[in-house]
This record gives C-alpha cells, sequence and structure tokens, in this order.
C-alpha cells in the first residue's frame, strides 16, 4: 500500500466536511475490514481516509424504544449487535444471522453502517434488515435523509450514497406477531461466504399467514425481495404444497437475476433457492420439512 | 493526522510505547517491525485464517486488516503477554495437553481466539467452539486435539475460578 | 539406573511451549541488518517470450535499490536453470515464459512497500504463444513447453531420465508383469473406467521464504525449506562453488507439505545477495504460494479383468500427470507412484503407464502423498464399481483379492511388514461393517464407504546424523530433519535416549544448518522416522559404544555405574571434551528395469492407510454431511502415539480439503481464478466430520528404528474413494472427477434421474 492522508474525525460534522464527493479516492473508513482488503490488493489507491472510529455518541450506540423501534448507530460493530439484549429481545434473527457472518475478528470490528454501505452482495445483514423492514438513517450537506433498506443498494457494490453522505443508524420497526429466520447457504467450505442467503420475516397466526417478506440475498447482484413468493403467500394458510409451490415461483421470479459463480451455476443456485425457501417456510410455520425427493 | 508518518502512543501488552508509523502501515507489520513482536504472523493476508490474531482494547483483531495508526490511544495484546509472570495461561497449558497443533504457525491465533471465546461461554459445547474457531485455519489438521484444548482449557479455568 | 522407556511415550512436542507462546522461531520472522526486500514481477500470461521488459520507472522510484532481470543474473550463474529431476526451471524467466505467476524480475528495496509498488511499475512485453493445459492433450500437442530437456542428474534413483525430444513427455514409466492382453481376452468380465483429480495447493500457513545473505567467500541461506542438504548441493552447483562455501540452514517450518522441498526461492534470492551486495530477503504472500508449486492434477484410465470368483486377473493403469511448466520432482512422482497404480491387490498381469507432462500450469511437485492419493481415488474407486457389479461387499471383495505377506506386489518386489489385511479388517470392524447400517429417512440418505492405499517409501536414500554428548553428559541430536510440525524433533528425541538411556525432554535437537548439521536427503514422503530415525538411532548406539571405550580407557569394570560427567572429569581431569557418536543409512535398493519397471527391491519399506467413511447427502441439494471419519493404518510400532495420531487425522482433514473442498480454477487462457484463501477454501472447524478417529494396527517394521515406520500420508490415502464410495452408496451415483461438490453430485442425482440439471 502507498501512503495516504488518514484523518480521524472527533465528530460527525467534521467528518461529513472531510468526505469530497468528487473525489472516489477519498473514503470513510470505519472497521475498515472491506476497505482494507480493497486497499491491499491494489483494487482501491486512496487518497484520504476519514477514519470514523473515534465518533461516539447516537452514531455509535443502540436502543431499543417503548413501542419497540430498534435504533442502531452505524458505528455499532457487529459483535456488539450480535450480543446485545435488545437485539435478542426485539430482533433476534439479526443476532443469529450474524452468528455465520465472516469470523467473529471481523465482527468485533465491522460496522453496520460498513456492511450497509459497501454495496456487497455477499453480506447476511442487507437481507435480513429488508425482511425486517429497516430504514437508514443518512447525513449529507443537505441534513438527514431516510431510505428504506431496500432501496440503499442499487447494485454489484453500488449504493445510493452520495461521497459526501454517511450512513448514521439503521432503524428497524416494532416487529408484533412477526416471525423472522435467515438461512446463509453456502457450497464450499462451511465458513464461505454464501453462495445464497434467504430472509424471510412473516407475520402469522399459526399457519395462517397475513403477510411475508423474502429477500434472497448474496445469489444476485443485490438482494432482491421475491414478490411473487410474498404475494402466493399473502393471506394463505399454509400446507406442504402451498410452502412447495412458494419455492418454485421464488425460483422462477428470481431465475433471470441468479448470477452464475465460483459457488454454483445459476441452475444450481435456482435449485437451492427451491429447496430452502421450502423448508425455511417448514421452520418458521412448524410444517413438516419433507418436499419431493428422488 | 495526514499521508506523513505520525507518532502515536498506545499501551501495548501493558506498557506505554510510542511508535512513529506510515498511515498505510498494518498493526501485523508495526508489531513485528518496530516491537520485534513475532507471535502475530500475516499469512493469508484477508482476516480469514487467525494467524495474525491480536486484542485491541480486549477485542480479538485481524492485524493484517487493521491500520497500525488507529491503535493510538488503544491497549494492544499480543500471545507474548499471556506468560508475562513466567507463567502459562491455561488456554496455553491445555493446547500443550492436549497436542493441540502441529507446526505451531496457527496457535497464537487459536490460542487468543480460544481465550475471547471462553470469555463469553464458559463451558462451550461443541456447537460453540466450532462457530467461534470456524474463522481459524490449521492446515495441519489438528482441529480434533483443539476441539479437546477447548474443552481442557474451559474445564481448567473453571476449575481456577471455583 | 535404567530410565522408563522413551520410545512409544505420548510425549508433547519438545518445542511446544515455544509454540503456544508464539516464540518459536521461523524463517519467516528473520530480519537482518541492512537487509532488502525482493518482490517479484510476474508473467500475467501462460506462454509467450518476452519481447521488452522496461524497469525505467521502476528504478527511478524513491528507495528502490534494484531490479534484477535474468540479464543480471547470468553475469553472476551463466546458466542459471535449478531443479532436482531437469535442469529446467530459470531463476528468472529468461526469453520466455511458460506459466502464470512465473518470476519475470525483481524489485529490491529495504522499505517491502516501495518494492511491491516499485514492481507494479516494471512493464514487460510479451508475444503471446498457445498454451497447452490439459495433461492428456499434451501427451500429443504441437505445443511444446521446452524446446530441449536438461536432465539434472543428481539423484540415483532418477539418472535414467532423459525426456522425449520434441514431446512434453518429461518421463514415461512402464511396468509390465505377466500378460495383461491375454487375460483380458481369457476374462470372465472386463471393468473400464476414468478418473480425474483436479490442482490443488498445500497452502502452508507460513508462506514459503528465504533470505541470503553473501560475501566474496560464502554465502548463507536461510530458508524455511523441507531440504537443506539439496539446496546446498544446488546452489553450490549454479555458483560453481564447492559445498562448503555454501551455507543453509532452516528453523521450525509453518507447515511444508511437500510445497518448501528442493529449490523454490533459494537461488533466486542467492543471486540477488550476490547481485545487491545486502542481505535479501523474499517472503511470498498466500497469493504467489500458488504459483509456485502444486499438487499435479491427474487422469487415470484403470481396466480389469475379473474372474468367477472375484479375483482380479489383469489390471491397466494410464496415468497422465500434469507436472506444469517444470519438472520439479514430477517425475518421481509419475515413477515412484506409478508402480503402485494398480493398487494394494494380489494381481497376476498388470500393465501400468505412467508419464509425466509438461504443461502451461504453475509447477507440481510433491504434496503429503506423493501421487498416491491421485492413484487411490482411481483404484479405490474402481475397485468398488467392480464389487457393486459383481454384487459383492467391497470388503468381501478386498479381502478376495489383497496382497498378502510374503506376496510379490507389481513389480515383484515381496510385501514385507505390511499390514495390508491386517488394517482391511481392523477397519470393517471399526466400522461394524456387518450389521445392518441406518439408511436415513426423507430426502437425507445416508451411507458408507471404504477404502484402502498403500505407498512405497522413496528409495535410494541417505541420512546421516551425529549424536554427540558433552562433558557434563548432556545430548545433542545434529540430523537434517526439518521439523514442519510433524513432531521429527520430538522422535529423534526419543530415539536417542532410548539409546542413551536419558529422558528425551533432556536431548536437543540441533535445527537443519549444513554448516553443523550433516546430509540429509530431504525431509519428505514419510522417509525421516525410518531413514534419520535409524541414523540417529545409530549414531546414539556409537556414542554409547564410544561411552563404554572410554570407562574401558579408564579402567572401568563393564557395567560400572559410573555418571557421563564423571567420566570425562577422569579423562580430561576437568569438565571438558566431547564424544560424538556418527553413523549414516542408507537402505539397499535394486532400481527397477527400464523395460518392465521390475524390481525385487522397489522399497525399504511400505505405508499402508484405509479409510471409512459414513456419510448423509442431501439428495434434494447434493450437499454431504460427514458423520464419521475412520482412519487405520499400518505405522510400524508408533514412537509417539498421540503425534501419530494427529498425523493421521491432519493428514486425512487434508485429503478431505483436497476431496470436498478444494480446486485451483483455470480459465481456458490458462489464468488462475481463485489464488487466494477467499476463493481457494481450505478445511475449517466446521468442515469436519462429526467424529474423527484415527488407529494403527499393531505391527512392527523389523529394519525400522525399535519397529517404528513413516506415518504422514498414510491417512491422505483413502480418503477422496471412501467418500465417493459412501455418496454412491447413500444416492446411488458415482462421481468421477474431484473436487466432489455438492452441485456435483446433485447433477449427479438428477441426470440418473433423466432429467438434467440446466448447464448455466
Amino acid at each position: 500500500m502507498m501512503p495516504f492522508d488518514l484523518v480521524e474525525p472527533g465528530t460527525l460534522r467534521e467528518a461529513l466536511a472531510l468526505l469530497d464527493p468528487e473525489d472516489s479516492a477519498v473514503r470513510a473508513f470505519a472497521g475498515g475490514t472491506a476497505l482494507m482488503l480493497m486497499m491491499k490488493s491494489g483494487f482501491f489507491r486512496p487518497k484520504r481516509l476519514v477514519s470514523l472510529n473515534a465518533l461516539a455518541g447516537d452514531v455509535a450506540s443502540l436502543s431499543l424504544s417503548p413501542t419497540g423501534e430498534l435504533r442502531i448507530g452505524a458505528m455499532v460493530r457487529l459483535a456488539e449487535l450480535e450480543r446485545a439484549p435488545e437485539i435478542r429481545r426485539a430482533a433476534p434473527v439479526i443476532a443469529a444471522a450474524l452468528r455465520r457472518h465472516s469470523n467473529p475478528r471481523v465482527r468485533n470490528v465491522a460496522t453496520v453502517g460498513g456492511n450497509l454501505a459497501h454495496g456487497d452482495p455477499h453480506m447476511d445483514l442487507p437481507p435480513v434488515l429488508i425482511a425486517l423492514g429497516a430504514e437508514v438513517e443518512i447525513e449529507g450537506p443537505a441534513g438527514r435523509r431516510r431510505l428504506p433498506v431496500d432501496g440503499l443498494v442499487s447494485g454489484y457494490y453500488e449504493t445510493v450514497l452520495r461521497g459526501d453522505e454517511l450512513i448514521v443508524a439503521a432503524i428497524v420497526p416494532p416487529q408484533p406477531r412477526r416471525r423472522a429466520l435467515y438461512v446463509k447457504c453456502t457450497t464450499r467450505a462451511a465458513d464461505d461466504w454464501p453462495a445464497l442467503g434467504l430472509a424471510l420475516s412473516l407475520e402469522a397466526d399459526g399457519a395462517a399467514i397475513r403477510a411475508a417478506t423474502i429477500v434472497l440475498g448474496a445469489a444476485t447482484e443485490r438482494p432482491m425481495r421475491l414478490a411473487q413468493a410474498e404475494s402466493l403467500l399473502a393471506g394463505r394458510t399454509a400446507d406442504a404444497a402451498l410452502i412447495g409451490e412458494a419455492g418454485r415461483v421464488a425460483a422462477a421470479e428470481a431465475a433471470a437475476a441468479i448470477i452464475a459463480d465460483a459457488r454454483g451455476s445459476s441452475a444450481y443456485k435456482r435449485r437451492l433457492l427451491e429447496v430452502e425457501l421450502r423448508r425455511a417456510l417448514a421452520r418458521l410455520l412448524d410444517l413438516p420439512a419433507a418436499g419431493e425427493t428422488r | 493526522m495526514s499521508a506523513a508518518p505520525r507518532t502515536i502512543r498506545f499501551t501495548l501488552n501493558g506498557r506505554t510505547v510510542a511508535a512513529e508509523v506510515a498511515p498505510q502501515e498494518s498493526l501485523v507489520t508495526m508489531l513485528r517491525d518496530r516491537f520485534a513482536l513475532y507471535g502475530a504472523r500475516e499469512s493469508c493476508g484477508q482476516g480469514l485464517c487467525g494467524c495474525c490474531t491480536v486484542l485491541v482494547d480486549g477485542r480479538a483483531v485481524s492485524s493484517c486488516l487493521a491500520l497500525a495508526a488507529l491503535v493510538d490511544g488503544r491497549a494492544v495484546t499480543t500471545i507474548e503477554h499471556l506468560d508475562a509472570d513466567g507463567t502459562l495461561d491455561p488456554v496455553q497449558q491445555a493446547f500443550i495437553e492436549a497436542g493441540a497443533f502441529q507446526c505451531g504457525f496457527c496457535t497464537p491465533g487459536f490460542v487468543l481466539m480460544t481465550r475471547q471465546l471462553l470469555e463469553q461461554h464458559p463451558d462451550p459445547g461443541d456447537d460453540d467452539i466450532r462457530h467461534y474457531l470456524a474463522g481459524n485455519l490449521c492446515r495441519c489438521g489438528a482441529y480434533p486435539e483443539i476441539v479437546q484444548a477447548v474443552k481442557l482449557a474451559a474445564a481448567k479455568r473453571r476449575g481456577a475460578a471455583g | 539406573m535404567r530410565a522408563a522407556r522413551q520410545v512409544g511415550r505420548s510425549l508433547p512436542r519438545l518445542e511446544a511451549r515455544a509454540k503456544v507462546t508464539g516464540r518459536a522461531e521461523y524463517i519467516h520472522n528473520l530480519q537482518l541488518p541492512g537487509m532488502l526486500y525482493g518482490k517479484l514481477v510476474r508473467s500475467p500470461i501462460a506462454h509467450g517470450t518476452i519481447r521488452r521488459i522496461d524497469a525505467e520507472a521502476a528504478r527511478a522510484m524513491a528507495g528502490v535499490h534494484a531490479v534484477i532481470t535474468s540479464a543480471e543474473v547470468r553475469q553472476i550463474i551463466p546458466s542459471p536453470y535449478y531443479g532436482p529431476a531437469f535442469h529446467d526451471q530459470p531463476i528468472l524467466a529468461i526469453d520466455k515464459v511458460r506459466h502464470i505467476g512465473e518470476p519475470v524480475a525483481a524489485v529490491l528495496a529495504a522499505d517491502a512497500a516501495i518494492a511491491e509498488a516499485a514492481a507494479q511499475l516494471v512493464t514487460v512485453e510479451y508475444d503471446e504463444l498457445p498454451g497447452i493445459f490439459d495433461e492428456v492433450e499434451a501427451a500429443t500437442s504441437p505445443v511444446l513447453v521446452h524446446e530441449a530437456l536438461k536432465p539434472a542428474g543428481t539423484f540415483a534413483d532418477l539418472k535414467h531420465l532423459g525426456g522425449k525430444r520434441g514431446t512434453n513427455v518429461a518421463l514415461e514409466f512402464r511396468l509390465r508383469r505377466g500378460d495383461v492382453e491375454r487375460a483380458f481376452a481369457a476374462a470372465g468380465q472386463v471393468f473400464e473406467h476414468s478418473f480425474r483429480s483436479q490442482p490443488v495447493m498445500h497452502t502452508p500457513l507460513e508462506p514459503m521464504v528465504a533470505l541470503a545473505e553473501a560475501t566474496e567467500a560464502s554465502v548463507t541461506i536461510h530458508t524455511a525449506s523441507q531440504s537443506p542438504s539439496f539446496v546446498r548441493i544446488e546452489i553450490a552447483r549454479l555458483l560453481g562453488w564447492p559445498e562448503n562455501r555454501v551455507r543453509v540452514r532452516t528453523a521450525y517450518l509453518g507447515g511444508g507439505f511437500g510445497a518448501k522441498l528442493y529449490i523454490k526461492l533459494e537461488a533466486l534470492v542467492t543471486a540477488l545477495a550476490l547481485l545487491a551486495r545486502r542481505p535479501v530477503k523474499v517472503s511470498l504472500t498466500m497469493e504467489e504460494q500458488f504459483y509456485t508449486i502444486t499438487r499435479h492434477a491427474c487422469t487415470v484410465r484403470i481396466k480389469s479383468a475379473v474372474d468367477r470368483d472375484g479375483r482380479i486377473t489383469a489390471r491397466r493403469c494410464e496415468v497422465w500427470w500434469n507436472g506444469g511448466a517444470y519438472a520439479d520432482i514430477g517425475p518421481r512422482v509419475t515413477q515412484k507412484s506409478g508402480f503402485t497404480a494398480a493398487g494394494p491387490y494380489d494381481i497376476e498381469n498388470v500393465a501400468i503407464d505412467s508419464v509425466a507432462l509438461y504443461t502451461n500450469r504453475p509447477p507440481a511437485g510433491a504434496l503429503r502423498g506423493f501421487g498416491i492419493p491421485q492413484l487411490v481415488w482411481a483404484y479405490e474407486s474402481h475397485t468398488d464399481l467392480i464389487a457393486r457389479a459383481l454384487a459383492l461387499d467391497p470388503v468381501e471383495f478386498r479381502r478376495r483379492n489383497i496382497l498378502r505377506e510374503g506376496r510379490p506386489q507389481a513389480t515383484g518386489t515381496v510385501m514385507r511388514d505390511a499390514a495390508i489385511a491386517a488394517v482391511l479388517e481392523r477397519l470393517a470392524q471399526k466400522l461394524e461393517w456387518g450389521r445392518p447400517f441406518e439408511r436415513g429417512t426423507g430426502p437425507v440418505k445416508r451411507g458408507r464407504g471404504i477404502a484402502l492405499g498403500f505407498k512405497a517409501s522413496i528409495s535410494p536414500t541417505a541420512s546421516v546424523a551425529l549424536v554427540t554428548i558433552a562433558a557434563d553428559g548432556s545430548c545433542a541430536v545434529q540430523c537434517g530433519t526439518v521439523d514442519m510440525g510433524q513432531g521429527s524433533d520430538t522422535a529423534m528425541a526419543q530415539i536417542a535416549a532410548e539409546v542413551l538411556n536419558l529422558p528425551a525432554e533432556s536431548v536437543r535437537i540441533v535445527h537443519p544448518d549444513t554448516d553443523v548439521t550433516p546430509y540429509d536427503m530431504a525431509t519428505l514422503g514419510s522417509r525421516s522416522t525410518f531413514h534419520m530415525g535409524n541414523a540417529v538411532k545409530r549414531a546414539a548406539e556409537d556414542a554409547r559404544d564410544k561411552l563404554a571405550a572410554l570407562a574401558a580407557e579408564l579402567g572401568l569394570p563393564p557395567g560400572a555405574n559410573v555418571e557421563i560427567a564423571e567420566l570425562f572429569r577422569r579423562r580430561y581431569g576437568m569438565q571438558a571434551g566431547t564424544i560424538i557418536g556418527t553413523a549414516s543409512f542408507l537402505p539397499s535398493y535394486a532400481p527397477p528395469d527400464l523395460a518392465t519397471g521390475l524390481t525385487d527391491n522397489a522399497t525399504p519399506f511400505w505405508m499402508v492407510g484405509a479409510t471409512g467413511v459414513e456419510l448423509e447427502v442431501d439428495s434434494e441439494t447434493g450437499r454431504v454431511r460427514l458423520l464419521r471419519l475412520v482412519t487405520v493404518a499400518d505405522v510400524g510400532t508408533p514412537l509417539n502415539p498421540r503425534i501419530v495420531e494427529t498425523q493421521l487425522s491432519g493428514a486425512a482433514i487434508m485429503q478431505l480439503g483436497f476431496t470436498l473442498l478444494e480446486s485451483m480454477e483455470f480459465d481456458r487462457d490458462g489464468q488462475l481464478k481463485n489464488p487466494s484463501f477467499a476463493d481457494y477454501k481450505i478445511p475449517g472447524l466446521g468442515d469436519l466430520p462429526a467424529r474423527i478417529e484415527s488407529e494403527t494396527v499393531a505391527a512392527s517394521q523389523h529394519s525400522g528404528p525399535f519397529g517404528a515406520k513413516g506415518v504422514g500420508e498414510s491417512g491422505t490415502f483413502g480418503v477422496s474413494p471412501a467418500i465417493a464410495n459412501a455418496i454412491h452408496d447413500a444416492v446411488g451415483v458415482r462421481l468421477t472427477s474431484l473436487p466432489l461438490t455438492p452441485e456435483a453430485i446433485y447433477r449427479a442425482i438428477r441426470a440418473a434421474a433423466g432429467d438434467s440439471l440446466a448447464e448455466e
């Protein structure tokens, strides 16, 4: 790595002022685990890194409101999130998903904001937050704005964040009567990035589904809502046939978006999606998991 | 701060130290070049193998993915500190007793991660151990002995506490 | 007073404390005053001629000491080609590059970051040539990797090497026993299959590293090498110096597995240090290791004739080894492994053709098993398929055919101290093979499989050892065996201690340093326990005899209980003097006949390893979950049972990675797509079977030290075919190419159902 300007502002305002929307070689640096890899490989040669690690206060803390809304400061480390009692109470699916995310050393330093801002499709957290209907709060020269997490990532390693904006928090709305699950599906070593990540959130009484949110991660350029499978399930009482159908509908609607890579062909990932969605629904709805056998 | 080398002050293995570091310098390089500490070592260079594990403010990190300049004001602990009083840590003792290594290159990382695991899970089950240490690699494949060592260390720590 | 037995003790490694405290010495850690770092400029193409190298910008960069190309290297080493089998590998590319990542130039700077940045400023123009990548195609391709072949002639067992002019063939090994054609013509049934193994890499966690410091009179090379003696001989040859001006030393190795053998970086750092007149260190990154050495990809075609009683009457094996751009030790893999390609079976008629081929892939060499795992993959998959076709139980079919003690192996060498039958029976017993096996429910199907392999030790090779007794009675062993994790320091200490009646903990092992430690062929092929173990044992006996002679000289009666220190005091009048015991060990050997491959003395000992697997296959996704991995081996009598067990399970786990996870993926132009741990996945804790068991059978290697023999590779032999056989048992499909990925398994399941999954 070659020298660059490294600054560590103490306030969000100073941090924002040090960013430069015109220069992609100026970037915010939080946990740094992803940026360091890009810098070491020469893929990213920074001119200036704005370390956010000295920021304190809201941006680095987590709170649960009396209504059940979670506010997760962007600088909260993934390991803190994994262990926070508030998370275990209000959205245990986040803690469960993080348990298999990367490794404990990365989780000790990587932040919620960095995880979202990187736009890496292989991350486990974004699909989970989308399934929970979370939003991000973004601050820039023009002040604060809020976006659904689903609207943040615009493509492969691309977000709608401008170069002079920072994510300051993720907000997870209350989850009454909702059940959520994240399935990380690896096809090489157990410790690999997922070939497919699947986040589900259901509002249901027993097997009677009122609403479903289904998000596919890792297999596509950006996390993808599976709207046809969601509407198939909404308002229906689930049985083995319905969840099998949901798997097939999901695989069909995601087919064009699923990318082949070293973790599997597109056809194989479609198959994984079909099977894993059916099994995940069975788990959430307490139905027998068996599908067709070959 | 700027692109020029800067002087940082931090606590290293319990002592206050200072070092002049370039902004791009990684923590593992600084520990090797400025402090002759070789227990954390860069191997995969991607934070995936765990050979470069050190503790920063008590939390395990991959020092190949950390900038040295950012430990200014923090506390860094390396494997060399564990037997500072001449006595092995129970985790180290357990690794010896269980024969939990061959070439030893990954061992400091496993020892430090195991200590952190036991702080969070004093009596870890197989599943806890697998999840927690899944991001540490041992190419010699001493994994069965490592799992034994973790359990033995847990028992030793409980014994010492009780 | 007799101390407790020192061999057979599960003594913790002598260096255990140094390793858990992070203080063990590795060459990785070494820094010398005034040292420069060398960073390599590597070829971005697989095959081409070098038109021009422009290093001006790099040379002009502040902090750059020099940029070195082959032109500068040739000023001090006129013919800078090295290699254990052929002198085919240039220190830096000369005129041509032959594989992706081949070193073309080196940049030297005191600051490693500057050297690295400057290396990116060196521009090299190439004229690309068509490449040849597949080992079977390479056998007949008009694309030639080398225009001329230069046999090395260094090793006794490779004296016959010539290569085949005008081809990519480095070595063709032939074995002909009986009359295979007649047996096939007369056979009741004939089976034929082909199997492929993928290229994989050792990935030692201490990446390859070497450091040289030179004066006018001598050069010292500090290197993470498994073969310091070979390095000394080869560097001396390259420089035209006598061996005594070259000093090669090692420390603990952070893993070797065959990657750090023969010459890797040592000739390069020597040339750089001589040119720069400063010490030079070259440390590879994990990525660079993938361009340096790999395990042979391999294609095996195997055909067997079986009679009505389920006896194999003939077997033909054709084996193509993908050696990559430089031969390294591939020819020896081709020959030594080749002659066991028919498996541990008693077969009257055998024909083997084993061919080492040059291709435009990174060089392939030795990797834990030395070609045996690729062969066992083929012959044990094939054997299982035959048993199925004959509706014979796989254990029973093997029982009818295995090589038993006293019977000749395919080369004609009679099997001695090879507990093949005992290993098979113990494995079957541990798996409770005769009992009904639970088959699983729903989409999850259960299966089990076994596989059995064997290996001949490399021969003829020599080991020399010194055992010194200081005037206070303390003992040091000087030997060239490199402790790369296998526990050789501890084993050698146990051997010396046993002979000298000392506690093993008190014996000091002097690490390889060619100024101090005598010749040893290398630490490879599970040879050290047997070869060096015998040398150390004899050297310790020599020291013991000299102590006895000293006692006699002092007029003491035989068996007098006088402390060693007291002997020295009486002899020298003070604490002074040294007893030096020395011995060398070179087992006998008869080279194979060049036309038939036959010999009555192919190897000093045999290694036997078998694997049993129980697993689940998710038939809806192809995912495999290993429930149980059992290794049973004949290691003779273990010197240190705990270390032996770890060696067996460690080897099995490594081979598990090569079976299920690992594969170097090349595109059509020979570009490597996954040279990092992000994309080349090795096994972690999450990939382990639920149960791992390793066991040795009661056995003795009568010619080994205290009945012991090699153990480092035996755990690898059967893993791949045992898993494939178990998958077949679970879901009825056969995979013939490694690795066995979930997708490959699922595709096979769909194909078997007549409903193939789309190729996209």
